[in-house]
């Protein structure tokens, strides 16, 4: 799209806006019109970075330990003869971490297929399992290597999580693999994967967005993407522009956001001591105030 | 090629759209898609997925089996677990006062009779060993390496004992004492002078017994000595503090990532 | 000296197992000799008690049950004696369960409960039973409650149950409870139900879980909230109905005092190995 057309895109949407919160329809419920709002302006940064991004603008990303080491992990793997196995969590795809955990088992399965090693990828969901076999099979196509691909290395297990960890351990504790990649939704289970893979000697790298499980991870692993460098992982392991620009707005974004964090109790405080009338937490979670 | 491609990616963008922009209209008919009938899609789309992962796991253990491969037994297991669960939900009751539908939860049937008796006791174990891998986490990852892993260890320590009725028994001019001991030790390590520690330290025993025996030693009394108030202060403002920054910080992970799908530019579902 | 540090260094470098064994011991033992440890409720724990305690008489509380065997020793008890304390206020209950072993808990519990205070199951209680959806199924009760649940556990349909009756969306209940140890859990009830409607809520999760509920207890859009076996203890203090919780405090206590040793114990051979290796 050109930026004229975004421009005026853009624009349009924006009167739209204006225009929904001005006459106020029957079926638009104007009550959350600052959370449209936003929505729509978040989106509109992340689409400008992503833009600036594509048209050559440079965004620097600080190194990521964890996600360099994911390479060296499957390079190890290689040099011991042993497999890769690769846990994308125990939630279905709605779940935007399983989302994610997918697309980096997407470029580690390209790893693999470089390098000829097997990779072992249980799933607890049946939905994630045809996503994790597209993933691969692609993955596999775009390195030439179709004919060592097997559908069998992405298997379901079952959708119990304690059912699900008792079966992953059971193949750490037979196959052994030289490295063990947890990437994606967990819960209590994941002390019992890291720990296991501890006890086998595995280089093991997890990403999750779980706050509760991030200090188990950190822990018993070797590496460990907290948080935002987990989703921002899939950008910096494929160096695609379009990706690089929305981590990009992503921060772009959270500037934003601490500007709101800060101004806002600036102006609570000034309220507190009632020298205005205007209640910013009103205003933000749209209530009729006290 | 239209069907593995473009239709995928137009039904994602469609009921992406749809779901966003429907939470702000009062139409009827979009909300009792979005908040009723859109679920009830999900359930059956997602019933029908399970038999794609269930064919997989009979046809992977079949194989093992009928190979010889290392632990075939255990696959007979799974195989016989797998038949044994769906005889007992759609086949036989065990009880046959019960109706079908009720006899998941009603005492006398075999549905009810797996989940007390094999299901039950199995998560329980696997959830129990979580008590040996915490303790053994915790012994070899908590070391004072540095400012941060001290202040983590103190922290965690705290808040460990200070959760349980052990916490609320333990009066705070034991803590008291024990501060000034370590105090002792900081001290030396600073002057490395024995009888500078020994002041030190000796005064400090002195005062804070002087000021337990003016205040009648309250178990909880001074509170930022108390562990359980200690605890409740750690996990009220530090805790929700970084909480909330590594939320907000999720949060938007969520919401990129989101508006990624909906707009269609990652199609990592279709293998892209 | 020598012999206390070479002693430690070797204490540090034992196998694993040795110290599983302890863990064990320090659980098990408490269980068959208690020490009786005094329980005293927080302050998260007694909020929840005030806030059932404040309710009207004849209050429909809607009780969610979203855990399964595996964290049935942290939150079943905490339900155990709320129901105790709602059937002896006399305050209709409606059970559903976002994940489907929630509906095996459930039943447990008001079995073990509800005949103590001749509770009859349609007329004081009802399990609405599980749905498959997770958050779609609470936005759906949100918009319209029987169009999700048309029957109950036992198929019956609802609207031939006596106490749903004015019951129609997430609304009409006077107070939420949801017993959690997950996803979906009080997070997703909060998010999409008590957040966009007038109905309060209160929660019971697992120990782990608590940080990431604490940040909407300190902000109140949750009302207080009983973390784990020490809250469940707690609140069968409260309610004056001492159980489960109550008898694995002593051996929580002695765990965590036994974890605490050995971390300390794993510092000093940590410093003593320093200082050896400093001296070379």
């Amino acid at each position: 799209m050109k930026d004229k057309n975004f421009t005026i895109g853009a624009g349009f949407v924006f009167f739209l806006f204006v225009l929904l919160q001005v006459t106020k329809p029957d079926l638009y419920i104007s009550d959350r019109g600052l959370l449209l709002f936003l929505i729509l302006f978040f989106g509109g940064i992340l689409q400008f970075s992503t833009r600036q991004a594509l048209r050559g603008g440079e965004v620097f990303l600080r190194s990521i330990p964890a996600v360099k080491a994911v390479e060296e992990a499957v390079g190890r793997s290689t040099e011991m003869g042993k497999p890769v196995l690769f846990v994308p969590g125990i939630q279905d795809m709605d779940q935007v971490e399983t989302v994610a955990g997918v697309v980096i088992l997407g470029h580690v399965s390209k790893m693999t297929a470089r390098y000829e090693t097997p990779l072992n990828v249980p799933v607890a969901r049946s939905i994630v399992l045809k996503a994790a076999q597209e993933a691969c099979k692609e993955s596999y196509l775009v390195e030439g290597r179709s004919d060592i691909y097997n559908e069998n290395m992405v298997h379901y297990v079952t959708d119990d999580q304690f059912a699900y960890a008792a079966g992953v351990n059971g193949i750490m504790n037979r196959e052994k693999p030289a490295a063990c990649l947890y990437m994606g939704k967990f819960y209590a289970e994941s002390l019992l994967l890291a720990e296991t893979g501890n006890s086998i000697g595995a280089i093991q790298i997890a990403g999750t967005a779980s706050q509760s499980q991030i200090p188990f991870f950190v822990t018993a692993c070797d590496y460990t993407l907290i948080g935002e460098e987990f989703f921002a992982a899939s950008a910096y392991l494929s160096q695609k522009p379009e990706l690089l620009g929305i981590v990009k707005g992503q921060d772009i974004i959270k500037i934003f956001m601490l500007t709101i964090l800060i101004g806002g109790t600036i102006i609570r405080l000034i309220y507190d001591f009632n020298l205005i009338d205007f209640s910013i937490i009103d205003f933000l979670t749209m209530s009729k105030g006290s | 090629m239209i069907w593995k491609r473009q239709v995928p990616i137009f039904i994602v963008i469609f009921f992406g759209f749809l779901t966003l922009f429907g939470w702000f209209t009062d139409q009827s008919d979009i909300k009792d898609f979005v908040d009723i009938h859109g679920l009830q899609w999900y359930s059956i789309i997602s019933t029908f997925a399970m038999f794609l992962g269930i064919i997989t796991l009979v046809k992977l253990q079949v194989l093992k089996i009928l190979k010889k491969q290392n632990g075939w037994q255990y696959s007979i297991v799974a195989v016989s677990g797998l038949f044994l669960s769906i005889i007992a939900g759609f086949v036989f009751k065990g009880n046959p006062d019960v109706e079908w539908g009720a006899h998941v939860i009603e005492e006398g049937t075999l549905f009810k009779w797996i989940f007390d008796f094999i299901f039950t006791p199995l998560s329980a174990t696997m959830f129990a060993l979580l008590a040996f891998f915490v303790a053994s986490a915790s012994y070899r990852a908590f070391r004072i390496r540095n400012f941060e892993a001290t202040l983590l260890l103190i922290s965690g320590m705290i808040i460990m004992i200070g959760r349980v009725p052990l916490g609320s028994a333990i009066s705070s001019w034991f803590v008291l004492y024990i501060l000034v001991l370590i105090l002792g030790i900081v001290v030396n390590s600073i002057f490395k002078n024995k009888q500078y520690t020994a002041i030190f330290v000796a005064f400090g025993v002195i005062g804070v017994t002087v000021l337990g025996s003016s205040m009648g030693w309250p178990l909880d009394k001074p509170g930022i000595f108390y562990l359980p108030t200690l605890q409740e202060w750690i996990y009220r403002y530090p805790n929700v503090a970084g909480a909330r920054s590594i939320s907000i910080g999720i949060g938007l992970g969520i919401f990129a990532t989101s508006i990624r799908y909906i707009l269609g530019l990652e199609k990592s579902y279709i293998g892209e | 000296m020598n012999n206390i540090s070479n002693f430690i260094l070797k204490f540090t470098q034992v196998d694993r197992r040795w110290i599983f064994l302890i863990i064990g011991l320090s659980v098990l033992l408490p269980l068959f000799f208690p020490i009786g440890l005094p329980i005293r409720a927080t302050a998260t724990t007694q909020k929840v008690y005030d806030t059932f305690e404040s309710l009207e008489p004849n209050s429909k509380v809607l009780l969610s049950c979203e855990y399964g065997p595996s964290t049935k020793p942290e939150i079943h008890p905490m339900v155990v004696a709320l129901l105790h304390q709602l059937f002896r206020e006399d305050h209709k209950v409606y059970v559903t369960c976002l994940w489907p072993d929630g509906q095996f808990m459930a039943a447990e519990a008001l079995n073990e409960v509800a005949g103590l205070y001749n509770k009859v199951y349609g007329n004081d209680y009802v399990i609405l039973g599980y749905k498959p959806g997770n958050e779609a199924v609470i936005k759906g009760m949100v918009r319209d409650l029987r169009a999700i649940f048309s029957t109950d556990v036992k198929n019956t349909k609802v609207d031939e149950i006596p106490m749903m009756e004015g019951v129609y969306k997430f609304e009409d209940f006077d107070f939420l409870f949801s017993a959690s140890a997950g996803f979906p859990g009080s997070i997703e009830w909060m998010q999409y139900a008590t957040d966009n409607t007038n109905v309060k809520m209160s929660t019971g999760t697992t120990s782990i879980m608590v940080n990431d509920i604490m940040p909407f207890v300190v902000s109140d859009q949750i009302q207080g909230i009983l973390a784990g076996m020490p809250g469940a203890a707690e609140y069968e203090k409260l309610v004056g109905k001492p159980g489960i919780g109550t008898s694995g405090m002593d051996a929580q206590s002695l765990a965590h005092l036994v974890i605490v040793f050995f971390i300390i114990f794993g510092n000093i051979g940590y410093f003593i190995e320093r200082n050896k290796t400093k001296k070379y």
